[in-house]
This record gives structure tokens, C-alpha cells and sequence, in this order.
């Protein structure tokens, strides 16, 4: 008695709407191309590939004049453990990699606390933050006159016991790796505030209030409802810093500019001085990609460690 | 714990533990100034030692407040003649300028491919641009110095502007890849079925969007070029084309020549753009922190 109310399309326009549709999405897909084309040409011309090629060369035996061509195996990966100061490198990048994933995350949380809701909180975070956007290499020329024999340290250290003090702390093979490690820190406690603040911004008020209500220590509520919401955040930023500290370079390099033993103060600066200094070329790939693996393997290690964090807290 | 909440005696208690919770504030800010004031040494010794004199440097405590302002035009002038830092500032500045806003240009396009468009395995063609920031940078110096060296790019103006381009191009995508996603689709639908090319909706609907990101974006590497010591000081050590921190570097260290006032200076010249745009756009580059996490 009445029409149906959608007349039946038949076969044909219905194959032919479909490969009209086919058709715009491969067009579609071709823009695309283009649109990336220029970010992945460069990308891959200047980053992949060299990744894959460093890797080749780190098994040929390439150094000064000779053997890019010839296969050495394993050899620069054995190498790099039978260099004499090699304990040196690896007890220099291990207090790297130690004092940053500790130090700046422990300043940055005890500001972070301090500073929260002060009067002028927003002048206090961009003054701790200001170090940051300076170059490593200007921020490492400063500090190393402060820390000069007539330097900014111990001037103070010397007018607070009240006898000249000429200790040259970036002369000394105790105290070397410690200072810088501390202008590091300098450098990078403002940017771990500023990330564990807004961490603490998106934290619930409720839970806190009503823990206070219920006469609830700042103690305990920082250890039983701040800390376990701020640890995603935590793991981002000890991320960060633990990268960082792997491959300290440029601070190194400018503050230790005439240190002896300058090369053992940390695997990216023996990497950097073998290769350049040394023109072992095929050795200095090889120091690369160790540190590329250990880099990712933690890095990777503390990313599942986050996602498991962030599961248990929903 | 059941209470009595117009029990007067609990809500006396309330009251004096909010008191207390707000007094410490004083003590709070006391404390923080008192670490600041610590934090900010560094910069009292650069701002006292930048009006110093050689002479004067050596002569006095490194804490003294300097006899006269005039030494800082003189410092400036040496830092500036000595290091070769005017060439070097405008070589920075134009690796700077061109890297980062290269890089954020393409890594835009890019990001407008896998997000706007039907793009097959889009997510695949994201992690093989992606996985070059996986690495550390010492990853890349080899292979960089070696390719530079046979292709004549070494301590080329070109060379540099390239390799800048190329490393920032991977975070930016990361970022607007999430910043684009989340623009609605209708947009550029309808723009679309007026007729608009890809091209025009990209610069004229999906880039004015997401302004904020793409400004801190560009700040950030800016910031990255400007500073860096490592790949120019391998891929471009002649004086023509090195870069600011390459200069500042050859002016300091433990045999240098040059008295402390004046690397002191140097050091502060080359902190210049980076504090101005921090301080004038402060709002972008704590913004930009945010995007990375």
C-alpha cells in the first residue's frame, strides 16, 4: 500500500559511490604524503640513517687513514673495557646519572612544597626557572669562576671561618665531579618545580581537605595522598633527568676545559674525545651506541614502571 | 569519626588549624627568600664582574662591588672583538631563527598529514619520524661529521641550518599531532565541501587554532640552537660560520688568555636573547612545558 520510504539503490550506484570514495581517499592519502614528505626527507636523512649507519661503523676497525672498510667484529665493544682509566668513566657517569635522578627531583620537590601558595609564588618560580633557559656552556664558564681558587666559594667559605681558602675544586680529582654535578643541579632544580607543581596543580583538593578535617598531618597527607598521586609526574621528570645525566657533556666540557684527566668524567665526553680528539672513529660509534642502549633500556624500564603506577591509581 | 558539626567547641578547632595552615606562610616566605638569595650568588658575581676591570678582577675579592661602571663598555668591546662574537652572534641567530622555524613549519605539515587526513598506517609514518629523538645526540656525531666531511656541508652555513632543522623537527610533531587532533573535524569538513584546497585549510584553518602551541613550540627550539655546544662545535669550527657558544668556549677555560671580566661578559652577551624572550614570554615557555609531559 505505500512506497518504501528509502527506494532501493540499485547495484550499480552503489559500486560506483564506493569507488568514488575509494578514489578521494587515496587522493586524500597522497596529499598526506606530501604534507609529510619534507619533516620525514629531512628526518630520515639526517637522523635515521645516520643511526643505522653509525651502528655499521662501530664493526669496522675506522680510525685515523685507515679501515672504514675492513670488519672488526666486536672489537671496539671489547676495546672500550680494556682502557686503562675505564673504572674512572664508569664511576664518573654512575655519580652522573646517581646525583641527577636524586638531586634535582629532591631540591625541585622541597621548593615545589615550600613555594606553593607563598606570596609572590609566580616571581620566586620564574626566578628559579631563569637558569634554565641559559646555555650549559654560559651557565658552566660562570660557575667555573666561582669555583676558582680565588672564586666565589671560597671567598664565602673563607670569610664564614675567617682564613683564606684557595681549594681548587675543579683541579681536584675528589671534588671535580661533584661540583659540576652541583651546577648541574643549579641549572635544573627550577624546570623539576615547575613540572612537580603543575603535577601538584592537577592533584584533588577534596581528599587533602578532608584529611586535614580529620587532623591528618602535613606529613602524612604529603606521604599518603600527594606522593602516590604525584609519582606519574615524578616518573616524567626523573625520565628527563635520567637522560640527562647520561649524557652530561657540555658542562663538562666547558668547566673541565684543562682538567688532566678531563676525558674519564664521563662516557659522553669519552666519546666525545675519542672520536674527535683521537679520531677513532669506528671506536667512538661503538661508545655511541652503548650509551644509546643504556639510555633506552632505562628510560623504557622507567616508562612501564610508570604505567604501572598510573593503573594502580585508578 | 562521627562529629557534631554545630558542636562550637570543633568548629573553634577548625578554625585555629585553618589559622595555622595560613601563618606559616610567613615563615615559608622567609625561608624561600633566604634560598633565593643563595640561588642568585652566581648572578651577583656575574653582574659585579661584568663592571670590573681586568686589573681590578685580580686585584680585589671576587664578592666586592666594583669601583666604577664604566669597564662594562670596555668588556663588551673585547668580548665582542676578541671572541669573534659579532659574526658569531649573527651566525646563531640566523641558525636559531631558521632551525626552529623550519622545524615547527614542517613538523606543522606533517602533523596535518597524520592528523587531517586519510592517510593509511598514519600512526607507523609518525613513530619512523619519531624514533630520532629515541637516541642520544652522540648517536648521530659519526655518522654527521663523516657525511658532512664528503658531501662539503662541513663549516657551511647551509650544513648547519639543515641539521638544526632536521633534529627539531621530531618533538614539535609529537606535540601538534596532539594539538591538531584535538581541533574539531568539523572545520575543515566544511571547508572542504566549499571547495578549499588541503593547502588552505591548513594555513588558514588548522594553523591560527593552535597558535599557543606552535609559538612556545618555535620559543623551545629557538632556545635548543641558540645554546648549543655539540653539534656546532664538530660540524662547524671556522670562524665564518661558528656559532655563538663555540666562541664563548674558545674565549674560557683554564689556559685562556683572556682576563675572567671579559669571559665573564662574553658569557653574558650570549645569554642575552634567550632571558629577553624568557622574560617578555615567560606565559609560552611554561606552557611549553607542559606539551613535553
Amino acid at each position: 500500500m505505500s512506497a518504501p520510504l528509502n527506494p532501493p539503490i540499485s547495484q550499480a550506484i552503489r559500486a560506483e559511490a564506493r569507488k568514488r570514495e575509494i578514489a578521494a581517499r587515496r587522493r586524500s592519502g597522497r596529499v598526506a604524503l606530501l604534507f609529510i614528505a619534507p619533516a620525514l626527507g629531512l628526518v630520515a636523512l639526517f637522523l635515521l640513517f645516520p643511526v643505522v649507519f653509525n651502528l655499521g661503523l662501530s664493526f669496522t676497525r675506522w680510525q685515523r687513514f685507515s679501515g672504514l672498510d675492513e670488519f672488526g667484529g666486536l672489537m671496539n665493544y671489547q676495546r672500550l673495557f680494556m682502557v686503562p682509566y675505564f673504572s674512572d668513566v664508569v664511576i664518573n657517569t654512575a655519580m652522573w646519572v646517581i646525583g641527577a635522578i636524586t638531586l634535582p627531583l629532591a631540591f625541585g620537590l622541597g621548593l615545589a612544597l615550600l613555594l606553593r601558595g607563598v606570596p609572590g609564588e609566580g616571581l620566586f618560580k620564574s626566578l628559579f626557572f631563569l637558569p634554565r633557559v641559559l646555555a650549559p656552556a654560559a651557565v658552566g664558564t660562570i660557575w667555573f669562576y666561582v669555583y676558582a681558587p680565588d672564586g666565589v666559594i671560597n671567598s664565602l667559605a673563607g670569610a664564614a671561618v675567617g682564613q683564606d681558602i684557595d681549594y681548587g675544586w675543579l683541579f681536584e680529582s675528589h671534588t671535580i665531579t661533584p661540583a659540576i654535578i652541583m651546577t648541574f643541579v643549579w641549572q635544573t632544580l627550577g624546570i623539576n618545580m615547575v613540572l612537580l607543581l603543575l603535577g601538584m596543580a592537577a592533584i584533588p583538593r577534596d581528599p587533602i581537605e578532608a584529611a586535614h578535617v580529620d587532623g591528618a598531618s602535613s606529613w602524612q597527607i604529603f606521604r599518603h595522598i600527594v606522593w602516590p598521586l604525584l609519582l606519574p609526574t615524578v616518573f616524567v621528570v626523573t625520565i628527563l633527568n635520567v637522560i640527562a645525566g647520561f649524557t652530561a657533556f657540555d658542562l663538562i666540557w666547558v668547566m673541565a676545559n684543562g682538567y688532566p684527566a678531563q676525558r674519564s668524567l664521563s662516557l659522553a665526553v669519552y666519546m666525545y674525545y675519542e672520536t674527535f680528539s683521537n679520531s677513532r672513529w669506528a671506536f667512538g660509534a661503538a661508545i655511541a651506541v652503548m650509551l644509546s642502549a643504556l639510555v633506552i633500556l632505562v628510560s623504557w624500564a622507567l616508562t612501564v614502571m610508570q604505567s604501572r603506577v598510573e593503573e594502580r591509581i585508578r | 569519626m562521627a562529629v557534631d558539626i554545630s558542636d562550637p567547641a570543633f568548629i573553634e578547632t577548625l578554625k585555629r588549624r585553618e589559622r595555622a595552615g595560613q601563618k606559616p606562610s610567613y615563615l615559608r616566605l622567609a625561608i624561600a627568600v633566604v634560598l633565593l638569595i643563595a640561588y642568585l650568588v652566581p648572578f651577583y658575581y656575574l653582574f659585579v664582574t661584568v663592571f670590573k676591570t681586568t686589573d681590578e678582577y685580580l686585584r680585589s675579592s671576587v664578592l666586592d662591588l666594583p669601583t666604577s661602571l664604566a669597564p662594562f663598555w670596555d668588556n663588551v668591546v673585547q668580548a665582542w672583538t676578541l671572541g669573534g662574537m659579532g659574526r658569531a652572534s649573527i651566525n646563531s641567530m640566523s641558525y636559531a631563527v631558521l632551525g626552529a622555524g623550519l622545524a615547527t613549519a614542517l613538523a606543522a605539515g606533517a602533523a596535518y598529514g597524520l592528523t587531517r587526513l586519510k592517510l593509511r598506517s598514519a600512526n607507523a609514518w609518525f613513530m619512523l619520524i619519531f624514533a630520532g629523538t629515541l637516541f642520544p645526540f652522540q648517536m648521530f656525531l659519526v655518522p654527521l661529521f663523516f657525511g658532512f666531511q664528503r658531501t662539503g656541508l662541513i663549516n657551511t652555513w647551509a650544513g648547519m641550518v639543515l641539521v638544526y632543522t632536521a633534529i627539531c623537527i621530531p618533538f614539535p610533531l609529537l606535540v601538534l599531532r596532539g594539538s591538531f587532533g584535538a581541533i574539531a573535524r568539523e572545520i575543515d569538513e566544511a571547508a572542504r565541501i566549499e571547495g578549499a584546497s588541503e593547502w588552505r585549510v591548513f594555513a588558514s584553518m588548522i594553523l591560527p587554532n593552535a597558535k599557543g602551541p606552535l609559538i612556545a613550540l618555535f620559543l623551545i627550539q629557538f632556545t635548543f640552537v641558540w645554546n648549543d655546544l655539540l653539534f656546532s662545535s664538530i660540524l662547524a669550527g671556522s670562524p665564518e660560520v661558528r656559532s655563538i657558544m663555540v666562541a664563548l668556549q674558545a674565549l674560557q677555560g683554564t689556559y685562556s688568555s683572556t682576563g675572567p671580566n671579559v669571559v665573564v661578559t662574553a658569557s653574558l652577551i650570549s645569554s642575552v636573547p634567550t632571558v629577553v624572550l624568557f622574560i617578555f614570554l615567560r606565559r609560552y615557555f611554561m606552557s611549553g612545558l607542559q606539551l613535553g609531559t
